[in-house]
């Protein structure tokens, strides 16, 4: 098996006790159908259940946070495989080198990229046949994005805020960038070879989006920016594009974010807020 | 014949502070008006100059504001004065307590952060952060509303903490800010463990900086500080006195532990009220009054003002400095004041080093 950053691992056998350390893997083991296989997940992993039950009931061990997991928990389920995501080289280096697990790292930078890991999660647990099927079913989601987009003749300008307060939004060496432009739209950053960084209001009002995004379920509580009507009423954002015509979309922050199965279900809700007709 | 030589220079003295005021008030308007026209959106300095002066009355008349884009006025007015304004206020605010603690405590370590504030802010924000809580309220956010009220209550803790029958020796105050900031740093990093996604934030607001920074934030803190910095500045023959020891002090007539009390609190609203829009900016409180020290000397009646308005400029424009120079990334105010005024402040202290005292 190569994973996404080109390691290769040797799997003498299929995996019975799998630990993922992202809510993306988790999402994707869960879509192959693998329930009964995942041994641990993240306290952030929330679908395609609420795990918190699950936690309470001893079904699933909650292994801690993304990148600072619980070494002994991890050590204690005994896991035979464990699915990584990008961030966590060290975390890896350490639970190949000194544990001797095998690990896959899951880094996708495209949506083909995401249907690849299905296969290869697929091939790595006996599920070949769900992970073909899967991808079918997120081919032909994608497919239909591609021929509704094929006719449009201009492409909006986006805004996704990440934060407020200090704003972080998204440069181009983001996944988040990545799904905006396969929906059809122009991330206004696109020109800004970054991650997610920290701006100011004045940047947005400059380049005056015509779409502009807005996560929720981030956590618990209302929203960090409020209502659309609190967004419209910032001081100076009256004259932005998306403020002045109404374009305020609200995304579900854990779609946009993960590169599992749902990237392909808001790929379309975003082509339909880009592309609305 | 002596009396003659006392008043002339007396008024020789008088003339050149108000000289030095001036020459800073100058500074400070000309570096504002220089960081008007930088930020991201390249505005020319003919467009800002036609946007401000349509809100001047009689010069509102005489501008012609057709080529002004609608957006560079709302980043004119509405981004950039806030943020000129509050780091103004919040440079000054910094560098005025600083001179007072390090007046009241005789100690050139001492800052505005020395009785907790800072800690105190950053618990406060900090939980509003992980729970999850921040909006606005009534304009104001509440992450800013708890960053108050957390400092000003940690430093009455501090102050409780140290009396000791109705005495609050300075030392031992000075001992129990630096036991609560390091109680209170570490509940902050209990709350950054915990934060998960939004450590991130919290790292960020720590950092300090004049992120969206609105007119509402700024007429919440202005209060604070301008009647602050202004109700100081009765105490600055006390502050004087108390550098020739507090026994010298009260053998002069001066009320040390009233003097002591009341400057504590107005100096702590002040450094709470600016640290609650700003987070955490280092180097100002500490540096701006050794600084100003230096090259007008320990007179508190001059260098209370004096520093106020050098931190003014200071922050002013290392924020102009903040906002473009990795654009479109914002970088932490902090980080330049540090990189700025690290530098230049050993090379004050190398040229002077002989002469310096507090």
């Amino acid at each position: 098996m190569t994973d996404d950053r080109g390691y290769v691992t040797t799997l003498t056998s299929y995996p019975e006790r799998i630990i993922s350390i992202a809510p993306s893997n988790t999402e994707i083991l869960f879509a192959l159908g693998l329930d009964d296989k995942v041994v641990g997940i993240t306290e952030y992993c929330n679908y395609p259940y609420n795990f918190t039950a699950w936690f309470e009931a001893g079904n699933i061990t909650n292994i801690g946070g993304y990148f600072t997991p619980n070494m002994e928990a991890i050590v204690s389920l005994e896991p035979d495989l464990l699915l990584a995501a990008h961030g966590m080289e060290d975390l890896v280096d350490d639970l190949r080198e000194v544990y001797g697990y095998k690990v896959l790292i899951l880094d996708p930078k495209s949506l083909d990229d995401v249907l690849n890991d299905f296969m290869l999660v697929g091939r790595a647990t006996n599920s070949i046949d769900e992970a073909t099927a899967l991808v079918s079913v997120c081919q032909n989601k994608w497919d239909a994005v591609n021929t509704k987009i094929a006719e449009v003749t201009s492409k909006p300008t986006v805004y996704y805020e990440t934060w407020y307060d200090p704003i972080w939004t998204i440069g181009s060496e983001t996944w988040e960038n990545g799904l905006i432009e396969a929906a059809g739209g122009i991330n206004i950053f696109v020109n800004d070879p970054l991650e997610h960084f920290s701006t100011n209001d004045e940047a947005i009002i400059q380049l005056s989006p015509e779409v502009i995004l807005l996560p929720f379920g981030h956590g618990y509580g209302p929203p960090f920016w409020g209502s659309f009507t609190q967004v419209k009423e910032r001081p100076g954002w009256s004259t932005v594009n998306a403020v002045q015509n109404d374009n305020l979309y609200e995304i579900n922050a854990d779609m946009i974010a993960r590169s599992g199965p749902r990237a392909f279900d808001v790929l379309g809700i975003l082509a339909e807020i880009f592309h609305p007709n | 014949m002596a009396s003659e030589n006392v008043e002339s220079r007396y008024f020789k003295r008088a003339s050149r502070w108000k000289l030095i005021i001036l020459v800073l008030v100058l500074v400070m308007i000309v570096t504002s008006i220089l960081s008007l026209g930088i930020g991201f959106a390249k505005i020319p300095f003919s467009n800002i100059f036609q946007i401000i002066a349509k809100r001047i009355p009689f010069l509102n008349n005489l501008v012609d504001t057709s080529l002004v884009i609608p957006s560079e006025e709302s980043i004119i007015l509405q981004i950039r004065v806030p943020r000129i304004l509050a780091g103004i206020l919040v440079g000054a605010a910094l560098a005025a307590a600083g001179v007072i603690y390090q007046g009241i405590f005789k100690n050139p370590m001492a800052d505005s952060y020395v009785l907790g504030v800072s800690a105190g802010a950053s618990v406060g924000a900090s939980l509003v952060i992980l729970f999850g809580v921040s909006f606005t309220l009534l304009a104001i956010s509440t992450v800013q509303i708890a960053a108050f009220i957390c400092a000003v209550l940690t430093v009455f803790l501090v102050y409780s903490i140290s009396k000791v029958g109705g005495r609050v020796p300075i030392t031992t105050l000075l001992l129990s800010g630096i036991a609560v900031t390091i109680f209170l740093s570490a509940i902050v990093t209990i709350i950054q463990v915990m934060a998960g996604e939004r450590l991130q934030i919290i790292v960020f607001w720590l950092m300090g900086g004049f992120y969206n920074i609105y007119m509402s934030d700024i007429w919440a803190i202005f209060p604070f500080i301008i009647f602050g910095i202004f109700a100081s500045y009765f105490f600055v023959r006390d502050l004087n006195i108390l550098a020739l020891g507090e026994e010298t002090a009260q053998h002069l007539g001066v009320d040390t532990a009233k003097v002591t009390k009341w400057l504590l609190i107005i100096s702590s609203m002040v450094a709470a009220a600016a640290v609650s829009i700003s987070g955490l900016i280092g180097f100002v409180g500490l540096m701006i009054p050794h600084m100003t020290r230096l090259i007008i000397g320990p007179d508190h009646r001059i260098l209370l003002p004096a520093s106020a308005i050098t931190g003014a400029i200071f922050l002013v424009a290392c924020d102009a400095v903040a906002r473009v120079v990795l654009a479109p990334v914002e970088l932490p105010v902090g980080v330049i004041t540090a990189l700025c005024g690290g530098p230049f402040f050993i090379y004050l202290l190398r040229k002077k080093k002989s002469k310096y005292s507090l």
